[in-house]
């Protein structure tokens, strides 16, 4: 990311903030699929990125996948069709709901127009954030149940009813909700562009 | 209500036509109506009454004409009713009938009835209906009091929502009210929205289509989508051998402890310190590496006989001088197991092929072969006379050494090979455990064959059949302070420790370990259980019971995993034996004084077993 900075820029675009948000999610994504033990160890392999070491996935099919899963979410991001990213994490037998980690998307266009415009967040600031963010995901390992039977991953995306969804590709769906008495919940870090502003959380089950 | 409505129209008319009538027919008219709209206490009308002169009348039943109105003076009522009668009158000509209902606020504080904007509105409209009676309001109910909004309420308990909407159509509340029921909880969209998206967090309604209807059949604009990408996820595609292999080692990792220091255990107040150091290692060169053999004992006579591939040797633990028992014999490829007899004057050798030889210790002559098995005995337990001998095949045989057709007994329990046998101290159950998981408990009874007539007794019903075990039960332990009580211990993928009740079947306690479990012994004197462990921890556990909490744990016991181990016949040293070529004391327990001496009297069945020999030299 560094490297795209052009020095003449001053603020940030939509599109801009879209890449820097899309580029986190693939690897919130990772780490999380990484740490939590939703694929093997061995099909990560380590890449430098936000100035620290990220594991990213190497298997295609998963590649594929998380990328097809991301470009719609750019599109709807652009749009900003978009209002919530899940990433739920089910016990592969009895299909229940183990984590979900929670990302809200908020569009803060409108309060840049109005106000004066605020100096535009250093894109190393947002860095920054964008790798406290992945670090805690790592801590998290401390507290969250571990898991002890497969698992698997699905993504959800919360939009707008306005939002162009393509047919055949995306459905309606259950929102994979834990039971509220089984729940608990820990607020993560958050991190902004000046478009786009990105709170994590995630709820994991736990039973007493 | 409706029934007392009816009742005061015709009262309330002929008031105002009395309106100019001396005081007392009005006051007797009023008092018609007192009785006929049936207040409920006499004392009520009286306060009433009485209110009347300091105008503080008529928080009461609204439907009352106010029995005060006629004790008023003549000339304001007159002035009032011809004031405004006047002007209502034209607007109400058509609403001949109406109620004595006051509503009190359209009248102003001087006494002069307002006639409002929307009071206008809902004359000219038409509104005015029979439960509504302007007119008679401005007749019959006068300008002296502001009720206070108490009074409202009251009122507003006492009838419908829906009518006092009629009924003060001044209230500003009433209008907000207008449409709505009273019985649905009344709430802003958003609220509605609220409690939608609370609603995702309830499994009964997080089905997808459920969320919709519910939004749909609220008539809401939930402007929120839930997708997911048509696909799931694919699984893991790298090479499936590995992902086996991870698969099997997982387990070793997975298992509570597993990583854990062995010094850091956190057990309570439980925990006990025991030396980590063996008391004494002796070498075994050798000894075979097999975790379903049974190469160690240590007699009554304090003596340990260990078996190296084909020889057998006994240390002598209270001088610590060694013997060499013997070789068995050229056809057998080695020695599978070893038993003493309870006296520990013969030890049972049992062989790779089968055969079952039993030896001096003191001479170091073989007494005995006694052939049959087709395969390894790699269990054998004495009980009394009667040699329990648990072989490959699955088959265990009860050899009575003392005659020539030494098999007395079959017991066919097992499919897998027998590599856990154990008989209870009095000899009235055995405990055996095999490679098919299985764990049987058997009567002890044995039949004598000279009373069958040399036929051999063949037994398949295990008096308890468990298989709740996962892998290989080998180690097994009968508890010596309560009979009923066994132990048993399961292998590398089952690692689970299982105490039952063998009178009742039940099963007591689960424990899972760490580690395959390679053997097991209750603590004579105390209420602990020792296990040992292959592969990762190579460990020595003593556990508390009932409640298995770890007690003690020697990591690493042996660099190899910790195959064999008995108790020392004083009850405070285990001996345990690896595949590292090590046999290791550990000083486990200390032996009550009280108990020893116990001990030592009870134990005399030998013409007194020495004091001085039970300890290790």
């Amino acid at each position: 990311m560094a490297t795209k900075q052009a020095p003449t820029r001053q603020a940030i675009t939509l599109k801009g903030s879209t890449a820097i948000v899309t580029d986190f999610f693939k690897f919130a994504v990772n780490t999380i699929l990484y740490q939590r033990g939703v694929y093997p160890a061995d099909d990560f392999h380590l890449v430098k990125k936000y100035g620290q070491t990220v594991m990213l996935t190497q298997d295609l099919a998963v590649q594929n996948y998380l990328d097809k899963i991301l470009q719609q979410v750019q599109k709807w991001l652009l749009t900003g069709g978009v209002t919530q990213l899940v990433l739920a994490i089910i016990a592969k037998d009895s299909r229940s709901t183990l984590e979900r980690w929670v990302f809200d998307i908020h569009l803060q266009t409108s309060t840049e127009e109005t106000e004066t415009p605020a100096p535009s967040k250093p894109e190393s600031q947002i860095q920054a954030e964008i790798r406290d963010i992945l670090k805690q995901i790592v801590s998290t390992v401390t507290f969250l149940p571990t898991m002890d039977e497969p698992t698997v991953f699905n993504i959800l995306a919360y939009t707008s009813e306005s939002a162009d969804v393509p047919a055949d590709e995306w459905v309606d769906t259950d929102p994979l909700a834990i039971e509220a008495s089984k729940s608990q919940q820990v607020k993560l870090r958050s991190f902004s562009t000046d478009v786009h502003r990105v709170e994590a959380m995630v709820a994991y089950r736990y039973d007493g | 209500m409706p029934s007392s409505e009816n009742p005061q129209k015709t009262p309330s008319r002929r008031s105002r036509n009395e309106a100019k009538t001396p005081l007392t027919p009005s006051l007797t008219h009023a008092l018609n109506n007192l009785s006929i709209s049936a207040i409920p206490s006499p004392g009520r009308a009286r306060r009433s009454k009485s209110a009347s002169k300091s105008n503080l009348a008529d928080i009461t039943n609204p439907f009352i004409a106010d029995p005060s109105r006629p004790s008023k003076p003549n000339g304001f009522s007159k002035s009032l009713s011809s004031g405004t009668g006047y002007s209502l009158s034209k607007s109400l000509s058509g609403n001949r009938s109406r109620p004595g209902s006051p509503t009190k606020r359209t009248l102003s504080g001087n006494g002069t009835p307002v006639m409002t904007e929307e009071m206008q509105r809902e004359a000219s409209g038409g509104l005015i209906k029979k439960g509504k009676g302007l007119a008679s309001q401005f007749d019959v109910v006068k300008n002296d009091y502001v009720p206070p909004a108490k009074t409202e309420m009251k009122r507003s308990k006492s009838q419908p929502a829906v009518k006092r909407d009629r009924m003060y159509p001044r209230e500003p509340d009433t209008v907000a009210i207008d449409q709505s029921d009273r019985f649905i909880t009344n709430r802003a969209e958003q609220d509605l929205a609220a409690t939608l998206e609370l609603m995702h967090l309830n499994p009964k309604s997080s089905s997808p289509g459920h969320t919709s209807r519910l939004a749909e059949a609220a008539n809401l604009p939930v402007n929120k989508r839930v997708l997911a990408f048509h696909e799931a996820p694919p699984a893991s595609s790298s090479d499936p051998l590995l992902a086996k292999q991870r698969e099997i080692v997982k387990p070793l990792y997975a298992r509570p402890g597993a990583l854990t220091t062995s010094s850091g255990g956190t057990t309570g107040g439980k925990a006990r310190k025991i030396a980590s150091q063996p008391e004494r290692v002796l070498d075994a060169p050798g000894i075979v590496d097999d975790f379903y053999l049974n190469l160690i004992d240590w007699s009554a006579q304090n003596v340990v006989a260990v078996a190296l591939d084909k020889s057998t040797y006994a240390w002598r633990a209270d001088t610590g001088s060694v013997s060499h028992v013997g070789d068995v014999s050229e056809e057998a490829s080695h020695v599978a197991s070893v038993a003493f007899s309870e006296d520990g004057a013969f030890l049972a050798i049992g062989t790779g092929t089968g055969s079952v030889e039993l030896w001096d210790v003191e001479t170091s002559q073989r007494k005995r072969k006694m052939d049959g098995h087709q395969a390894q005995i790699a269990s054998m337990a004495w009980n009394g006379h009667v040699l329990s001998s648990g072989c490959g095949d699955g088959s265990i045989w009860h050899h009575d050494v003392r005659i020539r057709n030494h098999k007395v007994m079959e017991l066919l329990g097992h499919v897998g090979e027998v590599c856990g046998l154990k008989w209870r101290s009095d000899g009235q159950m055995l405990a055996s455990g095999g490679n098919d998981n299985v764990v049987n408990v058997w009567d002890g009874r044995v039949a004598d064959s000279v009373m069958t007539g040399g036929e051999v007794e063949s037994c398949s019903n295990a008096k308890w059949t468990k298989r709740n075990h996962t892998a290989a039960v080998k180690a097994l332990a009968w508890c010596p302070w309560q009979p009923s009580l066994l132990a048993s211990g399961g292998g590398t993928n089952d690692a689970t420790i299982h105490v039952w009740n063998t009178t009742t079947g039940a099963r007591l306690h689960s424990l899972k370990t760490p580690a395959q479990i390679t053997s097991l012994h209750f603590a004579p004197h105390k209420k602990e259980i020792l296990s040992t462990h292959g592969y990762p921890t190579n460990a020595v556990m003593v556990h508390a019971y009932p409640s298995l909490e770890r007690v003690a744990e020697i990591r690493d016991a042996h660099e190899s995993r910790v195959l064999f181990s008995c108790v020392s016949p004083a009850g405070d040293v285990v001996l345990t034996g690896a595949g590292d070529e090590n046999l290791k004391f550990w000083r486990i327990w200390e032996v009550p004084k009280a108990e020893k001496k116990k001990g030592v009297s009870q134990g005399s069945m030998d013409g007194g077993v020495r004091d001085g020999i039970l300890a290790i030299r």
